[in-house]
């Protein structure tokens, strides 16, 4: 992608204003540091759509005006800078596809973010907050934001795939999935701040019917759509190439999400694994560990899963920890193997032309080319392979008429 | 095509799908502790949460998280109980594969109302820890006055879940007719045994929960 000055793209000085803000706003308190921040992300996204170029400040301010009104009215003042920055760098990171794409070391500049505001407010009380350990919270925050940082300052930059114009479809899901994680998000730091449960009904609800009906009707399409977990891997993590930590994953455990559970099992093989065997297993932190220490009383318990997953996704490669070692995941690519509706791929229209690079995009890695008329259960409907293909009749909503015809004849 | 697959890990999996959905579905039951215990016998079948009591006897502990420990493996032993039940009369009903193969299949479908049993008991349990009086009218409101909407929803979704699971493992319309037949058998008898409070238990259990806050 070229650079050019007309775009958005420099972010040295974006920093610094950042850093600028920051500085004056702590020489007050944290609610305006906080502001501040929430404005710089808003800055960040409003640059984004007006096609990269930097706004002007008449422009910019009713924005701020408009952000500065809206925290005051939903407390946003008592939320932590790393769940600011989070939200923000998601926005970021969601809308500017192109941006972070093989170069890491930049998109570690913008860790320094978290990292500077944490130290600013870390003697910063939290007046209303009901947690008794800001100090703790603030120095977890604090290493959480410096290990991407060192991560990404030592990573190698990896080739991406080419990018086509983003799909109206795609648009809407990043609309969806930006909705819902901040519906979590805020939820989390209510229940963060005020002490409440209310994070349990947000969970329990999401937990009852995204695994005791939906899958069945319309499959994985919550992992694409509606799992905050999802979203913040996209958000964070999906367009920063480049090679991961642990870029390799044991092949016994590869390959059973490929031969076992969502293919084979039942109708084949009545002895196949429906679910593979790590997926399983990771249930156990889920149910047990939370069970037997109570973690979900715990106010901070969502906040640090949140993190930690973060830092695994850091690790791995993007949605592996989905595909991999998600239990709900499994559960949903099991479920929903009857699902009402697919993703059509017309296998006769494929030009094998390998453009795509389909695995790669794909956040299951499903091998999209040797389909044979539409995508495996494993697919989560998230639209990706349709944007990445160059051709627009390969994958489509509903099966093409040579395609039906093709498999009359079969 | 190829008939029998090796896949990785599969003994592990092939056990796990077991035991894990067990000890979902059964856990709920032995998480109740003195305070929550009556609220507990009346909210689902008494029997299973009686069953859970005695063999938490077992192993009785002053360190809370052992203490935990052991109360849910309580549960998950009961559950496994039901399971297993529950697993041979589909057996009898499918006709057409491994006792074994029942079991998984069994224990796969109740993941749902294990989802639903957990939401339950630890919203409640949640509630009750953190209750004054106002709560105490909302638990009334949500646990009698609303009960048809959990028992509708128990039934829709097992019964959603046998249906779909039961062609994902290619058991034939015709047979799946039965197992979803017995499902709801199942569900009805479930639910028959206790789920939910009456309004009667209500009036008994109310004295006692408020006593018991009130230590």
């Amino acid at each position: 992608m070229q650079l050019t000055s007309k775009r958005f793209l420099n972010l040295n000085k974006y920093l610094l204003g950042i850093a600028i803000v920051l500085y004056v706003n702590a020489l007050f308190d944290a609610y305006f540091v906080q502001a501040g921040i929430v404005c710089c992300a808003a800055v960040a996204a409003c640059n984004v759509l007006r096609q990269h170029r930097m706004m002007t400040l008449l422009a910019y301010l009713p924005i701020a005006a408009l952000l500065f009104g809206l925290t005051l009215i939903i407390n946003v003042r008592f939320l932590q800078p790393g769940l600011i920055f989070v939200f923000g760098a998601a926005l970021f990171n969601l809308l500017h596809k192109e941006y972070f794409m093989a170069r890491p070391r930049r998109a570690a500049l913008v860790w320094l973010i978290p990292c500077v505001a944490t130290c600013l407010t870390m003697n910063q009380p939290l007046q209303d907050a009901q947690v008794n350990y800001p100090q703790v919270f603030f120095l977890v925050t604090l290493l959480l934001s410096i290990v991407p940082l060192v991560v990404l300052l030592t990573a190698t930059p990896v080739e991406a795939p080419p990018k086509r114009p983003r799909l109206t479809i795609v648009k809407i899901r990043i609309v969806v999935q930006t909705c819902i994680f901040m519906l979590w998000a805020w939820v989390t730091a209510v229940a963060f701040i005020k002490g409440s449960q209310v994070q349990l009904l947000f969970w329990g609800l999401f937990n009852v019917f995204t695994v005791a009906l939906f899958p069945f009707l319309i499959g994985r399409v919550l992992c694409g759509w509606l799992c905050p977990n999802a979203t913040m891997q996209d958000a964070l993590f999906k367009n920063l190439t480049y090679q991961r930590p642990i870029h390799r994953i044991p092949k016994a455990i590869e390959a059973q999400t490929h031969t076992s559970a969502m293919y084979i099992s039942g109708t084949v093989d009545q002895n196949a694994p429906y679910m593979p065997a790590t997926l399983l297993m990771a249930w156990f932190p889920m149910f047990f560990l939370e069970t037997i220490y109570d973690l979900t009383g715990k106010i901070w318990y969502p906040v640090a899963f949140m993190y930690g997953l973060m830092l695994l996704s850091l690790l791995l490669p993007w949605r592996k920890l989905c595909a991999q070692f998600c239990w709900l995941s499994s559960y949903r690519g099991l479920a929903g193997h009857n699902s009402l509706w697919r993703l059509r791929f017309n296998k006769s229209k494929c030009r094998q032309c390998k453009q795509c690079r389909a695995e790669e995009v794909c956040p299951y890695y499903i091998d999209i080319r040797n389909q044979d008329n539409e995508m495996p259960v494993t697919c989560c409907l998230c639209f990706s392979c349709m944007e990445a293909c160059p051709f627009d009749d390969v994958i489509t909503l509903r099966r093409a008429p040579e395609e039906k015809q093709r498999l009359k004849t079969m | 095509m190829e008939q029998n697959y090796k896949t990785p890990l599969a003994a592990w999996a092939r056990a796990l799908e077991i035991f894990i959905p067990a000890y979902m579905f059964g856990k709920s039951w032995g998480v109740a502790d003195a305070r929550t215990v009556d609220l507990f016998r009346a909210q689902f079948p008494p029997f299973f949460i009686d069953m859970a009591e005695l063999l938490k006897e077992v192993l009785s502990t002053d360190i809370e998280s052992l203490r935990l420990f052991v109360a849910t493996t309580a549960g998950a032993v009961v559950g496994f109980l039901v399971l297993m039940l529950l697993a041979l009369v589909n057996h009898l009903v499918m006709a057409d594969r491994t006792y074994i193969n029942s079991l998984r299949f069994t224990a796969v479908t109740l993941i749902p109302i294990a989802v639903l049993n957990g939401t339950l008991s630890h919203g409640v349990k949640t509630l009750v820890e953190k209750m004054g009086t106002l709560d105490a009218v909302a638990l009334y409101k949500s646990a009698v006055i609303t009960p048809w909407s959990y028992f509708g929803l128990n039934v829709v979704f097992y019964t959603t879940g046998l249906w779909f699971f039961g062609r994902r493992v290619g058991i034939s319309r015709g047979r799946r007719k039965y197992v979803v037949l017995t499902g709801i058998c199942f569900m009805l008898l479930y639910l028959a045994c206790g789920l939910m409070i009456t309004p009667a238990e209500w009036k008994v259990l109310l004295p006692k929960l408020q006593q018991s806050l009130s230590h």
